[in-house]
Parts: structure tokens; sequence; C-alpha cells
């Protein structure tokens, strides 16, 4: 016994980043946000940049569920789709004010995932990733089949109006201002998750994902957790819905699809969805891939799919897990 | 009240056709270690399952310092102070070693790892996920996650399986040692009879969901009908 605790005590152990590091580096990342319009040379790179991002915060939002909950989902793009959809038809419908549809899409998508959350955080596996599915499926055909709400399956363009919050809404379709809005939302939503998974309520919902029935037995609730993890990645979703909606001015069924969720879950595995920083990582990686693939072949995503396949085999933690193998390897940590 | 700090009265469970427990009555005094041999499919298990909520009882009730609490789920019995191991090393593999015992704490008002780690000797493996530590450091850390808050009851389920004689022998110390300072009542199902003779005060023979005899460890080792039951002539 105690030469193995001698042994393990002489090998330096990995200490989390302190929060002064995450604020730094939050800071860093918030300072080459602002310098991106001066960075990137052209607008249509500025807008594909932003559309990453907008990818960028729904892998994040479907990574945060298998690394928080240990679950995958095939229907994260009902949350992405009714994000976009609630301030769309609002503002198109101008049923409420502008702030007013704001946070409504913001709420409407958290609260129903609360409480699918509190039925479906009991469900594991293959049972679970179908039943996601099927939610998310299910939101799709009605506002593709429903005419009336958005114009179904063509989609519905809308203007922003004026004023939000006292600012100009017209701003958020400059690719310059929106690449520098997603950039600045996807550093707080990272720097916020990393901040949950440290706190009390994100070690109980860890705590439950590993041994749900050694945290009951240890006093906890083990449905309450998790269906907060559910809510956090649905707001998540929804911001993502909402941006992109309020760029293109323009909603469609395909935001629900389950192909959404599922490119999504693939930027969550080729980044690492291990890690909090792991799918924004694949939103990106998969963007140059897309654009790289897309020169050669009009069947991109068959590309895509390969080079799932070989990340999948060779890279189990993804491309974060395996820079971070290399730099320990590197400095011999 | 009738000075015991668990009762089990009338306990039954039926699995299929199967009388995993048949009218089985126990009683505990604080601070006493009580030990539950008995055969395979002798219903111990079971016992501990039904003590500790983990599954409910067809007829008879729990009484915990002569409250019933046989309709309180799991989590309302570890807030009145009823703790559990199970057979299989329990933990959270992906969490450090401090951190689920913080999680473990969380639950329990005023509680304190740090007095835990000191005396399951875990203190030099805080900083190491759990799913990286051996076997033997798992099952005292096991020990520990029921132990953090100094619960009233412990209820341990086979805590030296797949542990050697050494470890065996060592977590018997630790925990005799724990249930007199703490005043925690142990009720432990253990297979290993060294370790049972060495720290139980007293002693519940279980044999097919029956109580079969009850004494101290000088009374089981002669009683003829455990001899013939479960210890054999070897005991």
């Amino acid at each position: 016994m105690t030469t193995l605790i001698e042994a393990r005590a002489a090998k330096p152990r990995r200490k989390p980043v302190g929060h002064a590091m995450l604020i730094g580096g939050a800071v860093a990342a918030l300072a080459v946000g602002a310098a991106l319009p001066w960075i990137v040379p052209t607008k249509i790179a500025m807008s594909l940049l932003a559309q990453a991002m907008f990818d960028a915060l729904l892998a994040t939002s479907v990574g945060f569920l298998i690394l928080q909950n240990g679950r995958t989902s095939f229907g994260q793009a009902a949350f992405f789709g009714l994000g976009g959809y609630t301030i769309g038809v609002l503002v198109a419908r101008q049923w409420v004010a502008p702030e007013l549809a704001l946070l409504a899409a913001l709420i409407l998508p958290t609260a129903v995932a609360f409480l699918l959350g509190l039925v479906i955080s009991r469900i594991t596996g293959v049972a679970h990733a179908m039943l996601t599915l099927a939610v998310g499926q299910a939101f799709y055909e009605v506002v593709f089949r429903w005419r009336e709400l958005a114009k179904g399956d063509d989609g519905m363009s809308f203007d922003l109006p004026a004023r939000v919050f006292g600012f100009s809404a017209r701003k958020l379709q400059d690719p310059a201002f929106m690449l520098v809005l997603s950039w600045t939302i996807l550093v707080l939503v990272l720097v916020g998750l990393v901040l949950f998974t440290r706190s009390r309520v994100g070690q109980v919902a860890a705590a439950i994902r590993d041994n749900e029935e050694r945290a009951r037995f240890l006093g906890y609730s083990t449905v309450m957790p998790p269906a907060l993890v559910y809510a956090i990645a649905a707001f998540i979703a929804a911001t993502a819905g909402i941006l992109q909606a309020c760029y293109n001015g323009y909603i469609a069924p395909q935001m629900f699809h389950w192909s959404t969720s599922g490119f999504a879950l693939i930027m969550a595995i080729i980044g690492g969805a291990k890690f909090i920083f792991g799918p924004a990582i694949g939103a990106i990686v998969l963007f140059y891939i897309k654009d790289f693939a897309g020169q050669f072949a009009e069947y991109w995503p068959a590309i895509v799919g390969g080079i799932l396949v070989v990340v999948t085999l060779t890279m189990p933690r993804g491309v974060v897990g395996l820079a971070l193998l290399l730099w320990r390897r590197g400095t011999g940590r | 009240m009738t000075g015991h700090v668990i009762e089990g009265i009338g306990l039954s469970r039926r699995y299929g056709g199967f009388a995993a427990l048949d009218n089985v009555d126990i009683a505990v005094k604080q601070g006493e270690i009580r030990g539950l041999i008995g055969p395979n499919g002798a219903g111990k298990s079971t016992l501990i399952d039904v003590l500790s909520g983990r599954a409910a009882t067809r007829g008879g009730k729990v009484l915990l310092n002569g409250e019933d609490i046989s309709a309180l789920t799991p989590q309302e019995r570890r807030r009145r102070g009823m703790a559990r191991s199970f057979q299989r090393t329990n933990i959270f593999p992906d969490l450090t070693v401090e951190q689920q015992l913080l999680v473990a704490a969380w639950a329990v008002p005023g509680a304190d790892i740090a007095e835990v780690m000191d005396e399951l000797r875990l203190t030099e493996l805080a900083d190491i996920p759990a799913g990286e530590i051996s076997y033997g450091d798992q099952r005292r850390l096991d020990l520990a996650l029921a132990l953090v808050g100094r619960p009233a009851v412990l209820l341990l389920d086979e805590p030296a399986a797949g542990l050697t004689m050494e470890e065996s022998l060592g977590l018997a110390r630790i925990l005799r040692d724990l249930a007199n300072r703490w005043k925690v009542t142990v009720l432990l199902v253990e297979h290993d009879m060294q370790v049972v003779f060495s720290i139980c005060d007293r002693i519940t023979v279980l044999h097919l969901g029956r109580s079969l005899s009850e004494g101290t460890c000088a009374e089981i080792r002669v009683d003829p009908t455990v001899i013939a039951a479960y210890l054999g002539t070897e005991a």
C-alpha cells in the first residue's frame, strides 16, 4: 500500500485550469474576437465563419449533454429550431415586442427541455438516443406541415425590427458584427460551462452520470440535476437558433431536422465530446473540411463520413484529446 | 423506544416464487457491529436492500431510532442517518477521490471529508480519479463514501470482497475502531469468517430466507444448527 501511495504521490497530478487562467484565457479569446473583422479578409469569409459559430454553439450543446449527463442526443436541433422559430414567428407577426420575443425564444426551448429532461434523463443508451430523435422529428413534422405557422416546408423570411433593447437590430445581419457577436457568445458559453462543471450541481450531475444508484443512496435526487443539464444545453442550442434566424432573416423546417442534430453530433465527436471546448473545435475543423472537400466533390458529406470513421477509430477522444495527449507527451506531464 | 437503532420486524421479500426473505426480525443496538452470515441465497443482501430502501418489503416494517421508515425513499433514509455500501465496488470512477467525497458530504449538513479521508487513509489519493486507484483503495473509498457525515447506521454488503487477507483484516480494524469512536451501528454482510469473528459483537445467521440463529460470536461458533447449515466442523 505504502509503495503504491508513494508512487502516485511522486507523479504530478493533473490539476484543472485555475479560475485566474480561465478568465485570462477568456479575455484573450474575447480580444481575438473583437479583432476578427480585421483578421478575416472578406465579407463572405466572415459570413461563413459566423455560420461556423452557430454550428459551434449547437455542437457545444450536444457535447455538453454527453459530457455532463453521459447521454447522446439525436434531437438537439429541436431546441435550435424552437429558438429560431419562436423569434422568427413572433417578430414576423409582431404579436409581442422584439425584446419579449427574444426572451420567449430563450425561455420556451429551455423550459421544454427541462420538462422533457425530467422524463428522458431516466432512460439510457439506444432508447435515449431514439427518444431524442423522435422528439426532434416530431417538432420537424409539425413545422413542416403547419403552413399557417411559418409557410410549412417553404420556410418563412422575416424582417428584423429597427431596434432591440435600444440597439440597431439591422446590425445582426452584418457579417462582421454577427461574427464578433457569435464569437463572444460562444466564449461566454464555454466559460459558463466550465464554471458549471465545477459547481456543486455540476459535480452532482457528473456523479449521477457515473453511478446513478450510488448518488441516490448518498441522498440525491437523480432526476433534477440531469434535467437542469438538458435545460442548459437547450438554452445554448436555442441561442444558436436565434442567432442564425436573425442573421439570415429566415426560418425553415431544416432547422429541426435530424440531420442538423446529426451534424452537430459529428462535430462534437470529431472535436472531442469529453471536453467542453471539444465540440466547438470540432465545428471549426468540420467547417474547414467542408470547405476543402466542397472544392473537389459535390458529395462532400461522404468525405465527412469517411473522416468521422477515421477519427472514431484512431482518435476516440477527438482532436482535442489527441492534442492534449501529444502536448502531455511533449512536456512530460 | 426499544433501545435499538435499527430494527426490522417481520420483513419478507419474494422474487417470483422464491422467498428471499421470510418473516425475518432483526434489531441492532447503538454502536454494535452485527454480523450477518449464511450461505449464498440465504437472504443477506436482500435484508440489506430492504432495510436501506433499495427493495420494498411485503409486510413488516423497518424502524430507525423507533421511527417507521418503511415508506421512505433511500434518499430520505440517508438524510435520517442510514448509509450503505454495495456488494460490488460502487464508486464514481471519473471523479477524483476528493471530488466524490465532497459530493457525498454536500448531502449531509456539517459533514467533514477530512476526517474520513484521514481515517480511511485516502488523503494521498485525493486528486486521483477513482477509476485509476487500486481495487483495495476503491473498497476503502466505497466505505468512506458511506461513512461521510458519521451516519447512525451503516449497512455493509461484503466490504472485504476481493481483498487479500491482510487488506480484509486492516479494513476490519478500521471499521471496529470507527464504530467505537463514532458510535456507528453496523450491520455487516461478510463471507470472510475471520473478519466477522474478529470485529462483530453479535451475529445473525440467515438460512433460506429465515433467521436461523442469533448470538455472540462464541455462541454462534458452537451452535449445532449453524454448524450444520453453514459453518461446518472447521469453524
